[in-house]
């Protein structure tokens, strides 16, 4: 029969609140731990994922909410649109999205807006499984289930660890930590005039030879899954009464019209979803591709102010109107607007 | 499943409020479920060893109780020296013949089968043959139950890298019930976070270090090349006792208490000392189970010269298959040697230096020598090869005491030098406390605000100044290896 030793110490008599302090003890922990990950997790205001902006944003004021990837936040600039169509709108992508993670930002972008319409730009279904910036991308996502369900879904293996717990891949940046790291965990970034927009200035140079073929690197099996992903965006719209809008935007850097014909096909194959095809439309927008690529892929930030304005142009062609601001939005985007000017 | 990964931040929570919440009766059972699972996460192939070794052990240590017979001891013994020898030390063995036949004019180069390493094996076997040995001298009855005794071979918190268990401490805490305890969760929860401290921000720190200059040490100067040789005294010293500290806490949580492996031992003022301090489960074994049988001190001064030589061979050779531990080894065997010869001699100089021997310049002395002697013969231990030991040691008497490139060529920049002195600093301060009363306990019985503030402190320092995610590379356990 097994005798009851005493480990070393008799306990004193101990307090029926005990339980309550380790309680206590690993949330002061926990959130000890978050303020050190919101301190050493760098600033981040461009390039996408700019969801501490996102958020700051007033409830259900903006009109049109644009998707994708870096063909998204460079070429569309919402500020510009706005002085052009009076339509509001906000960049909610990231570098190299796939469209997998594109379904989870639309949740999470819909938890606080409801734009008439969602404007995605379809190069993403072209990108493999894994790109190179999900650390981002992710990292950035405001907590809650649906960065929890995007991490398990589509994060890499590897990567979960620092999605789940910030210090993890950014606890080392303490040596090279300043005021301006403490500021922003104090005082979160608000709204501001980029609204999700980066703003790229060099000019391409190889436009000599016209547009050129970019090589198809993906499988036909990472195709159909993000078709599949693509599908688990359209019915989100579906559900929400939100129309979806599917656009390839100008660029040098194509595909074959083979696959822009397959592309416009399987995506128009979800009902009411629309899909224009401008990978060639330079002149029909008025952009000049000497002076207004950024990389032969991406529009410079002259370029996004021409194609910004003249895809707020389409969208109320096709329909959209603005909804009524309160004055002090109005003023802001006014303001926004000032800034691009 | 290391102890500092995520799946062990799951799997001992669980492992413990299960432990607690179960009737005794259930308790071993669930342990030795836990074990075996942790085991398994080590790598499924390994457990085959494991499971024959308590097999073996259950079985001899039995029919030892019945009839110590010396052939039976021998048999069973041989038995785990031979499958040591096998994984081990086979290629080591067959390589070293082939050179000594190279010597003699013969060409043999046999080709050595690559045989898995399977993990704790060193440790589980050292436990396994001391726990025989004590059956067969009638110090210890074998267990009757097979599940303590496979929990004893088992349990989690020292089965890859010790502590060293040994049959009389630990068998009977699983015949005990362990209510579950405050002040026992409070310490091992310190020493777990105190292991963490040491293991990240220290030892994987120092590491860069360590490994970018012994890689090249013709690189640096001479200077340089001390501090990574000192830098790597530390190292082994925080790594080594930070698995060993949270290995003593994991077991203390649940109520266990596991066999201390470490007690200052750069605080020691002789190597011998030092020796009483430094993986002391494995020194202990080899007195008891090796140094005492050849003979002790009890047969003249030159035998009990030659068995701490053998000894520490023997030790050395533990530790890995290769000449540099055979080396590292001997070096500390022939400097208790030379230290007991000498005894006479120094005891003689001390006598007309103006203060005693308590006093703290002469201990500090000491102490300094202790560390000198251990960090030259660690060179051995950390270098990869006899001649890259040697590369290392000619290069810090060189002219040239400093290369071009600062302290950033030596792998880390000048802020994190300040992280690891600060560290270095701290570990100082609790180990020098430890020397009086122990930290771990004090701060267990300390107000709370204190206790918080010690946790706390420790746990966002590991985790902020730590050495671990994205860009670096995950340093293992350097006594995980063996």
């Amino acid at each position: 029969m097994a005798t009851e030793v005493l480990v070393k110490t008799e306990e004193k008599r101990v307090s029926p609140r005990e339980p309550l302090w380790c309680l206590a003890f690993v949330l002061t922990a926990a959130l000890l731990l978050h303020v050190c990950g919101n301190v050493l997790r760098p600033l981040h205001t461009d390039y996408g994922s700019t969801w501490s902006a996102y958020l700051a944003e007033p409830e259900d004021s903006l009109d049109v909410l644009f998707l994708g990837s870096s063909y998204a936040y460079c070429d569309w600039n919402p500020a510009v649109m706005y002085e052009a169509s009076g339509l509001t709108g906000y960049v909610m992508g990231g570098s190299e999205q796939t469209p997998g993670i594109t379904y989870w930002y639309l949740r999470e972008a819909l938890e606080t807006q409801s734009p008439s319409v969602v404007v995605m730009e379809a190069t993403s279904l072209f990108f493999d499984r894994y790109q190179n910036y999900t650390q981002i991308n992710l990292g950035y996502m405001p907590w809650g289930l649906n960065r929890v369900r995007a991490i398990l879904e589509c994060a890499e293996e590897d990567k979960r660890l620092g999605l789940f717990w910030d210090l993890y891949f950014y606890h080392d940046r303490w040596k090279e930590l300043g005021l301006v790291d403490i500021k922003k965990a104090i005082f979160p970034p608000g709204a501001d005039h980029l609204k999700g927009h980066t703003a790229v200035d060099q000019v391409f140079e190889g436009t000599e030879g016209g547009p050129f073929l970019s090589g198809m690197r993906q499988s036909e099996e990472v195709y159909q899954q993000n078709l599949q992903d693509f599908a688990r965006i359209a019915g989100l719209c579906a559900e929400k009464g939100i129309d979806l809008v599917v656009t390839i935007n100008p660029t040098y850097s194509q595909y074959t019209p083979e696959v822009y014909d397959r592309l416009k096909a399987d995506v128009e194959a979800n009902p009411g979803v629309r899909f224009f095809d401008w990978s060639d439309g330079f002149a029909p927008a008025g952009l000049d591709p000497t002076r207004h690529l950024y990389d032969g892929g991406h529009l410079n930030q002259e370029g996004a102010k021409i194609f910004s304005a003249w895809t707020g142009e389409q969208l109320r062609d096709l329909g959209y109107e603005p909804r009524v601001q309160t004055e002090e939005n109005r003023r802001a985007w006014e303001e926004a607007a000032e800034k691009w000017r | 499943m290391s102890f500092l990964s995520l799946s062990y931040f799951l799997f001992f929570p669980v492992t413990a409020l299960v432990y607690f919440v179960l009737p005794q009766r259930a308790r071993n059972g669930w342990l030795l479920g836990c074990s075996w699972f942790f085991y398994l996460c080590a790598g499924g192939s390994y457990f085959p060893f494991l499971l024959s070794t308590v097999l073996v052990t259950y079985f001899a240590a039995r029919a030892l109780e019945k009839k110590p017979r010396r052939g039976l001891l021998a048999g069973a013994l041989c038995l785990f020296i031979g499958a040591l020898g096998i994984f081990k030390y086979l290629r080591f063995g067959m390589e070293s013949l082939s050179r000594l036949l190279a010597l003699a004019g013969l060409d043999w180069a046999p080709v050595a089968p690559k045989l898995l390493l399977p993990a704790g094996i060193s440790f589980y076997l050292f436990a396994a043959m001391g726990y025989l040995i004590d059956v067969y001298r009638g110090r210890l009855p074998a267990e009757k139950s097979f599940l303590k005794c496979a929990l004893f071979l088992s349990f989690f918190p020292s089965l890859l890298s010790g502590p060293i268990g040994r049959g009389e401490k630990l068998l009977p805490q699983f015949d005990s019930y362990h209510k579950f305890n405050y002040v026992n969760m409070r310490e091992g929860f310190f020493r777990f976070l105190w292991g963490a401290f040491k293991k990240l921000v220290l030892a994987d720190r120092l590491a860069v270090v360590v490994d970018t200059v012994f890689a090249a040490p013709q690189n640096y100067g001479a200077i340089q090349v001390v501090i990574a040789a000192c830098a790597f005294s530390v190292q082994i010293y925080c790594d080594f006792s930070a698995y060993s500290d949270m290995a003593v806490g994991s077991a203390r949580v649940m109520g266990f208490e596991l066999i201390e492996n470490f007690r200052t031992p750069y605080f020691s003022r002789s190597i011998a000392e030092f020796w009483r301090r430094w993986h002391i489960s494995l020194s202990s074994w080899f007195r008891d189970y090796l140094y005492i049988p050849l003979g002790g001190s009890r047969r003249g001064a030159v035998r009990k010269y030659v068995n701490v030589l053998i000894v520490f061979a023997v030790s050395g050779l533990w530790h890995g298959a290769a000449l540099t531990f055979v080396v590292w080894g001997l070096l500390n065997g022939l400097y208790q040697v030379v230290s007991a010869l000498t005894a006479p001699l120094r005891a003689r100089a001390r006598s007309v230096l103006p203060f005693g021997e308590d006093s703290r310049i002469l201990a500090l002395w000491q102490m300094g020598w202790v560390f000198v002697l251990s960090t030259l013969a660690w060179v051995f231990f950390e270098a990869g090869s006899l001649a890259g030991a040697l590369g290392v040691l000619r290069n810090m008497v060189k002219p040239v005491l400093w290369d071009v490139g600062g302290l950033s060529a030596m792998g880390m920049g000048r802020k994190e030098f300040l992280v690891a002195g600060l560290g270095f600093l701290v570990l100082l301060g609790v180990d020098a406390r430890s020397l009086k009363a122990d930290p771990a306990r004090e701060v267990a019985e300390a107000p709370r605000w204190i206790r918080w503030g010690v946790y706390l402190a420790l746990l966002l320092s590991a985790v902020v100044f730590g050495s671990y995610g994205t860009g670096y590379d995950a340093q293992s356990f350097i006594y995980g290896q063996f």
